[in-house]
């Protein structure tokens, strides 16, 4: 006789987009087997990552939990994945006729960046420290790969080991954390924990003050918070560009996301002794990134550092553990994508063209040779800076906002501050830019740094094929549009913060 | 047999696993320590499962076993890599980028 048997229910519609990226993996990666076929992995993958963004916005305003409650649907972890695959999209426009893609075969290349992408979503939705540490290894794995796919360039295998060190190391201890808060409140589920911890009534059990603080150190690695943030310049800087833009935004983005839920939902009611933490290290990004930043020659380290500054500045949106918190970090984080667009799409431009690599004499003279370059990369470093009539900006003034109410102004000074230094270095681009003449006149400069025989063949034309200008030239657009008219994106920052409080 | 024991145990191993990273060159030994400090999250796991008394620590050890395999893969194939290169098998040597 047969037990009677009663399969789970399973939500699929709240699942689509996880399960239409899982499809895509599967069907780009056999793209690599069939001949005729290998060309066609750029637009499959652009195809899939439509076809997600498309189901993602279907599920808009939806809160439920799915599998179990392993996973939470809501708007942020819909806004958050809608940042990972904007930036997966720029990501394979960028990476047409990337040597890297030829290495790695193209199948595989595309297959491994949506399995990232698939990481970052169900990182979004994470909220149970089994899935949570899940996703966060399906977000790295494929990216150690990516940076490593560059396999003629020294640096491109220096950068993937580097990262697969220094990035297990950071899953090493957020997995230790994750099995002290497990002990502390004998639960896995994130309600679980904050009723565990609640249940105890006390603030202080060491088993979860130990556990917050291995936690927060393990995602600080991810996010590339200052003291650990060492190896981001130099993995930015190694790993084939298209990767650099790809992990500098998308990565940060779901990394933040489930930093919030973790410490606005499971640990909130722990807030008092991880508040004044989380604070010194966001000054101390701010701090670190900026002033790192300024000796910078490579366009991608100096970005690096940037990167390291801005997520310090988007961690004081978590600091203050409030919904104009979550509200002002959400909108950074799209103001930053955009901006890191722009900025990459440049820089992948000017490497193929010159024989600068990623040096800033790359983009001497760009004003006067290539104007439809030039804009964006202006844009997005006064954007970075945070000059008025620039997403940029705004972002930065909700994010002080939302300190100076949640009683941190001190941390709202540093950033103000950052901003200032952040001046001399992204200003010094804007003028190598609009004020020196171009690479060709002062050739007298040997050309000594990308011309070693690892380098790639220059494309003359490189800075005027339409995939690379188009994505610099949108994203620059949203940003000074988001600048002057911010109303659509705050709301869309607004329904992701609700969604938690 | 009290929890400490066991806690305190995963704590030398997560420790002797952090100190190997930080401390020795070859990125074999490094991939090594990394299963060091992996397993330390997985012995405490199941031992606070234990004091829990729930089971969802030790289906989490199964889950982190599934993924520290991965990392190894993935690791060992980046040495291959930079073995047929012909470069040197050592972290300090490999300094092309400089922080």
């Amino acid at each position: 006789m047969i037990a009677a048997f009663h399969a789970p229910d399973i939500y699929y519609a709240g699942l689509s987009p996880v399960i239409a990226l899982t499809v895509a993996i599967c069907v780009v990666l056999l793209t690599a087997v069939f001949q005729p076929l290998r060309r066609t992995a750029p637009a499959l993958t652009l195809i899939a990552l439509a076809t997600t963004a498309g189901l993602l916005i279907w599920q808009g305003g939806e809160e439920i939990d799915l599998v179990s409650g392993a996973l939470r649907l809501d708007d942020l972890a819909i806004a958050i994945s809608l940042i990972a695959v904007l930036s997966a999209a720029f990501a394979v426009l960028l990476s047409i006729r990337e040597p890297a893609v030829e290495q790695a075969g193209s199948g595989e290349y595309h297959a491994l960046l949506l399995g990232s992408v698939l990481g970052m979503a169900l990182l979004a939705q994470a909220q149970n420290l089994v899935s949570l540490f899940v996703a966060i290894e399906t977000l790295s794995i494929p990216l150690y790969i990516l940076c490593a796919t560059d396999l003629r360039r020294e640096r491109s295998l220096e950068a993937g080991l580097k990262y697969l060190i220094i990035g297990s190391l950071g899953s090493a201890t957020l997995l230790y954390g994750l099995a002290f808060l497990y002990g502390g409140s004998g639960s896995t589920d994130f309600a679980g924990i904050a009723a565990g911890i609640g249940q105890k009534g006390v603030t202080g059990d060491p088993l979860v003050l130990i556990g917050i603080a291995l936690a927060a150190v393990g995602l600080a690695f991810k996010t590339s918070i200052a003291p650990f943030h060492q190896w981001t310049p130099d993995v930015y800087q190694g790993a084939p560009t298209p990767i650099t833009g790809f992990m500098a935004v998308a990565t940060k983005a779901a990394a933040f996301a489930v930093f919030v839920r973790f410490f606005d939902v499971a640990l909130i009611s722990e807030a008092s002794e991880w508040q004044p933490a989380l604070a010194v290290l966001a000054a101390a990004s701010i701090v670190i990134g900026n002033v790192g930043a300024l000796g910078q020659s490579s366009l991608k380290r100096l970005l690096g550092y940037s990167g390291i500054a801005q997520a310090g500045y988007i961690l004081g949106g978590l600091v203050v553990a409030s919904e104009a918190g979550v509200n002002a970090l959400v909108f950074y984080l799209v103001a930053y994508a955009f901006m890191n667009f722009a900025a990459f799409a440049v820089v992948v431009a000017r490497e193929r063209e010159t024989i600068y690599g990623d040096d800033i004499r790359a983009v001497q003279g760009l004003g006067a040779e290539r104007p439809l370059l030039a804009w964006p990369l202006t844009i997005s470093m006064l954007g970075l800076a945070g000059l008025p009539a620039t997403a940029g900006f705004i972002g930065k003034l909700y994010l002080i906002e939302a300190l100076v109410e949640g009683d941190y102004t001190w941390l709202a000074v540093f950033i103000a501050v950052g901003t200032m230094i952040s001046l001399a270095y992204y200003l010094r681009v804007v003028a190598a830019m609009w004020m020196r003449p171009g690479g060709e006149t002062s050739a007298a400069a040997p050309a000594i740094v990308g011309a070693s025989p690892e380098a790639d063949p220059i494309d003359p034309e490189a800075g005027r094929r339409m995939y690379l200008v188009a994505p610099a030239l949108l994203a620059a657009a949203a940003v000074v549009i988001f600048g002057v008219i911010p109303q659509p994106l705050v709301e869309f920052a607004e329904h992701a913060g609700a969604s938690l409080f | 047999m009290a929890i400490e024991w066991y806690v305190v145990l995963s704590s030398l191993i997560f420790a002797v696993g952090a100190m190997g990273i930080l401390t020795r060159r070859s990125p074999i030994v490094i991939l090594l320590c990394l299963e060091l400090m992996l397993n330390a999250g997985n012995l405490a796991l199941i031992a606070f499962s234990r004091m829990v008394g729930n089971q969802e620590g030790q289906v989490f050890a199964l889950v982190v076993m599934v993924v520290a395999a991965c990392e190894v893969v993935i690791g060992l194939g980046i040495i291959v890599a930079i073995f047929r290169r012909k470069l040197p098998l050592d972290v300090d040597e490999l300094r092309e980028l400089q922080g």
